[in-house]
């Protein structure tokens, strides 16, 4: 089973990320201790210039890091098919016990990855290395996360076993089932559904007001960023899934990835992700001093992030109304759905 | 104008064969004039000149051109500073064989964006400055010794740069034409520019218009620092 192509790639792709990043990482702290932009030391030199390799290394391991979160979902799917019980990358994930923290990790390391690249090209913008600390700072905090998501991965595909029986989505989505899905997949609709839109529609208010205004409402934009990531997986868990399969019990968000169903999963996904990764970062600079070398240029390139993020969220709200509307599935969302599929 | 601050550059640090081009160089020149740096072979000065024309990085110390310090910044920015600071002379010219002339004093100044029909008038009024003109179609590896000389300097000034370099400019001409040589580079100097070069010439260290010879051997200044 680990001669599987996708299992090879995933492999040695985040073996040689973690690697690079935790290179990286101990460069950062080596510089983060004794980078002083204003000593023409050896040292100094020899750290400005092995930044431009480390950075653009670990720009390339990032860019990877992007890419395999989608690579391992489409391996997931693959592999269902093997194992008894398993039928969308939910029973894959939950062969063995390292299945969903490699996954939950991997989300995690995306959007830290997706960040660092944000701050990267600012920091590279500017001529006297104006971000370099902060950026480095993030890399350091980060090498914890994808070093153990690295090792969450290898043990989840060499312990995955072809006679080991597993549990299908519906079990493993369902209301009455217990554990954190369980429990999400239980959420009536209508807060569910009402709580989703509230959130949208003040993340885009916040973003169009800070499009228009600038200043500290990047601060609040980049906070509702995240919430929204949060309560998008649950509502769409709990509430749009099942206008997706027309089933009132099914809450499964693999399934969603399947050619059966259009593959809507993957627009989602890169939507929600992409819309989370530049709205938290073209707002996390309102958050920090702006750097001389960069007061003409960052406020731009702000912008620019968020309204590549209202892009995102309008046609990510846009993909889950327009499941609901062209639905089979007539639901009252004051009530709640509670039976396995 | 130019200021290095305890300059250092060492080729191959750490092995055998390490060898220290310019050790711990500090120098303040002027801008508007001419400086020769004279010396024998090895004595560091093409090695200089590469640094303070942000050609390569100093092992240590730090280079400022003008109000800003150069040796810190990242590549994309060095890329900027090198086409619109600097123009520069080799000593073999360094023409691009199988282009035109007026192809290779244009070619510095494609990355600007410059507009094509306004970049060819300018190239062209170079080349006629330097009464090269009639030969702005040759290929290059048609034209005299002293036709490549005069288009590689209309080359480095393309993109109208305040500090010319020159490599050992002189050293495959013949008396006539390295004199031709230094009265264009007195022509740029009055002009405001500032003139470095690099030679072991008594014509070029001995000339008139040169404000300042620094002298060097072994990589150190011995003279005139």
């Amino acid at each position: 089973m680990i001669l599987h192509p996708g299992i090879l790639s995933l492999l040695v792709g985040t073996i040689a990320v973690a690697a690079m990043v935790l290179y990286g990482a101990c460069f950062g702290v080596r510089l983060l201790r004794s980078w002083d932009l204003s000593s023409g030391s050896e040292a100094q030199i020899l750290l400005e210039r092995r930044t431009y390799l480390v950075s653009t290394m670990t720009a390339y391991a990032f860019g990877f890091e992007l890419i395999s979160l989608f690579l391992l979902i489409f391996t997931a799917e693959d592999l269902q098919r093997l194992f008894v019980g398993a039928m969308c990358a939910a029973g894959t994930f939950n062969v063995n016990q390292w299945g969903y923290p490699a996954l939950l990790l991997k989300i995690l390391a995306v959007v830290l990855s997706g960040l660092w690249l944000v701050v990267n090209h600012a920091d590279s913008r500017g001529f006297d290395y104006p971000l370099i600390r902060k950026k480095y700072a993030l890399l350091a905090a980060m090498a914890p996360v994808i070093v153990v998501e690295a090792f969450c991965t290898v043990a989840w595909f060499s312990g995955l076993e072809a006679n080991v029986i597993t549990s299908c989505c519906g079990s493993l989505f369902s209301a009455e089932s217990q554990g954190v899905a369980s429990t999400i997949a239980a959420l009536p609709a209508a807060p569910a559904g009402i709580g989703f839109y509230a959130m949208l529609a003040a993340t885009v208010a916040a973003g169009l007001y800070f499009l228009k205004r600038g200043g500290m409402a990047g601060i609040v934009f980049s906070a509702l960023s995240m919430g929204l990531l949060v309560v998008s997986v649950v509502a769409l868990i709990s509430l749009f899934s099942l206008y997706f399969y027309a089933l009132p019990t099914h809450h499964c968000p693999f399934c969603l990835l399947q050619g059966e169903y259009h593959y809507v999963g993957y627009l989602l996904y890169i939507a929600l992700l992409a819309g989370v990764i530049t709205g938290t970062g073209g707002g996390f600079f309102s958050a920090i001093r702006l750097p001389a070398s960069l007061e003409a240029w960052l406020p731009g390139y702000q912008k620019r992030l968020t309204a590549v993020a209202l892009i995102f969220y309008i046609l990510f709200g846009a993909v889950v109304t327009a499941g609901v509307l062209n639905s089979d599935l007539v639901m009252e969302w004051s009530i709640s759905v509670s039976s396995d599929k | 104008m130019i200021e290095l601050k305890h300059v250092t550059k060492v080729f191959n640090r750490g092995r055998p064969n390490e060898y220290i081009a310019v050790d711990d160089v500090s120098l303040h020149l002027q801008g508007c004039c001419a400086t020769v740096f004279k010396g024998p072979s090895g004595s560091g000065k093409t090695t200089l000149l590469s640094m303070i024309g942000c050609m390569t990085k100093p092992t240590s110390g730090r280079v400022t051109v003008g109000e800003r310090e150069v040796t810190s910044l990242p590549e994309r920015f060095l890329t900027s500073i090198r086409r619109s600071a600097f123009g520069f002379v080799f000593q073999q010219f360094n023409l691009v064989r199988g282009i035109s002339a007026l192809e290779n004093v244009m070619l510095p100044a494609y990355p600007s964006g410059e507009r094509h029909a306004a970049l060819r008038d300018r190239a062209l009024e170079l080349l006629a400055a330097f009464d090269v003109a009639h030969r702005s179609d040759a290929h290059v590896e048609w034209l005299s010794g002293g036709e490549a000389q005069r288009v590689a300097i209309a080359r480095a000034l393309i993109n109208n740069p305040v500090i010319i370099i020159a490599d050992e400019p002189t050293a495959h001409l013949d008396t006539k034409l390295s004199k031709d040589f230094l009265s264009w580079m007195e022509r740029l100097r009055s002009e405001g520019r500032t003139v470095l070069m690099a030679s072991h010439d008594p014509l070029i260290y001995e000339s008139e218009f040169v404000d300042r010879i620094v002298e060097m051997r072994d990589g150190r200044i011995v003279a005139g620092g």
